[in-house]
């Protein structure tokens, strides 16, 4: 992947996880019987398995009427399952069901593992929804139809035990000399494709949040959602490159210079 | 990582971490409201069952309504109708597609749902003629909700296009 040459970069940046994922329509033939099947497919990098709810799907969609949606009361849910497909250190897992496969690298406790960069986590995804397609085609001549793609960066902004200051951290929020309890903030801005009609959107929340040892951090979650120009997987992949590069630019927009020095911006 | 009831595992990510609580006096009550619409209840109602129809429903080989296109069905209806819609009577397609279909005095708008990002809507109201008006849609659906609006409240279309 072509590194755009005036993207943001850090040498320390605060992220946690990074989640790529596609959503597509269930494969003619699949059926969840076949799940061990497609876990023989990433065996070898991704020994262990564990069995989830399945997610249920996502549409960004656009018209006068637009709320953030409520999850509650959604349609039932067919039972059906998501499989997690982790690797041995745990630093990273593919997510599998019917009609959804992604892929997370994420920190853990000690956060000792270094975040692999973009470019590799994607060059993974590749040969992973490439295999996934083969093993599709096996089943039936056919090619993956993806409806929606994503890309998420989840960030955890840390400091010193009692010094949690947002404002220091996050440019549009500032709370004046009284720093609040906790906070949770989020806006969405509509992405377009070069005739200017919506392609999907990109998600900002941020939080207060408390990690296992009780510690307060902000969370500050970006997310890029929307369909990709075709419905096949080369085109996926380039709302997700695209998706990255919104991203970072956001991320690089809406926090603070000092922050900045602390991440090590580089660029 | 040891798990613990407080830990939260939302959506995508993987990574368990606890969200700031607050400890509520005890006659604090917490309201969680779905959108008060008229026409969701029914809507949602009616897809639930679309979903559950059996293989061969109509006697033939038709499939149930595909869960995922009655999700994108249902974003597609918020999207497009307010508290004031009149809720639309939604018709199984036998290939797991469906139509959504307001049918009134003013004229009729067909929305084919044939899957997700894939939509197909027409409408025959007086200012069209017998051929009717149509359009290929995948997630905008802002001219959707004009046709609604227009047929469900006329008067009201007509002092904003006069306006």
């Amino acid at each position: 992947v072509n590194r755009p040459f005036d993207l943001p970069e850090f040498s320390l940046p605060p992220i946690n996880e990074v989640v790529l994922g596609i959503q597509f329509d269930q494969p003619i033939g699949y059926q969840q019987i076949r799940a061990g099947e497609v876990w023989n497919l990433f065996k070898v990098g991704f020994p262990k398995v564990s069995e989830l709810l399945a997610l249920q799907p996502t549409f960004e969609t656009f018209g006068p009427n637009q709320i953030l949606p409520f999850n509650f009361g959604v349609l039932a849910n067919p039972s059906r399952n998501r499989y997690w497909f982790t690797t041995d250190d745990d630093y990273e897992l593919i997510q599998f069901q019917g009609d959804r496969l992604l892929h997370n690298w994420r920190k853990l406790a000690n956060h000792a593992n270094e975040y692999p960069r973009f470019d590799t986590i994607i060059g993974k995804f590749t040969g992973e929804i490439r295999r996934f397609e083969q093993f599709c085609s096996e089943l039936q001549p056919q090619k993956l139809i993806i409806r929606q793609c994503e890309l998420s960066y989840i960030n955890h902004i840390r400091v010193a035990p009692g010094q949690l200051r947002v404002g220091e951290w996050l440019k549009f929020i500032s709370f004046g000399e009284q720093e609040p309890d906790d906070f949770a903030a989020t806006f969405r801005r509509t992405t377009t494709c070069g005739d200017g009609q919506p392609r999907g959107r990109l998600i900002c929340e941020s939080a207060t949040n408390l990690d296992l040892s009780g510690e307060a951090f902000i969370a500050l979650t970006l997310t890029v959602r929307g369909i990709p120009e075709r419905p096949e997987t080369d085109s996926a992949l380039e709302f997700i490159t695209r998706g990255r590069e919104m991203i970072v630019r956001t991320f690089a927009d809406i926090t603070t210079e000092s922050a900045h020095k602390a991440w090590g911006r580089t660029q | 990582m040891t798990r613990n009831g407080m830990e939260s595992l939302a959506g995508t990510s993987s990574v368990l971490t606890q969200p700031v609580v607050h400890l509520t006096p005890p006659r604090a009550r917490i309201l969680i409201a779905d959108r008060p619409d008229g026409w969701r209840q029914p809507i949602k109602e009616r897809l639930d069952y679309l979903c559950q129809l059996s293989l061969g429903w109509d006697g033939y080989r038709a499939r149930p309504v595909s869960f995922s296109t009655a999700h994108f069905a249902l974003r597609l209806l918020e999207s497009v109708c307010d508290s004031t819609t009149p809720a639309p009577s939604i018709v199984p397609g036998p290939s797991g597609d469906l139509q959504i279909e307001w049918h009134l005095k003013s004229g009729d708008i067909e929305l084919h749902v044939r899957a997700p990002n894939d939509v197909h809507a027409w409408r025959e109201t007086l200012s069209t003629g017998e051929n009717g008006e149509e359009l290929r849609l995948t997630i905008d659906f802002t001219l959707v909700a004009r046709w609604v609006r227009n047929l469900s409240d006329p008067q009201r279309a007509t002092v904003e296009a006069a306006a």
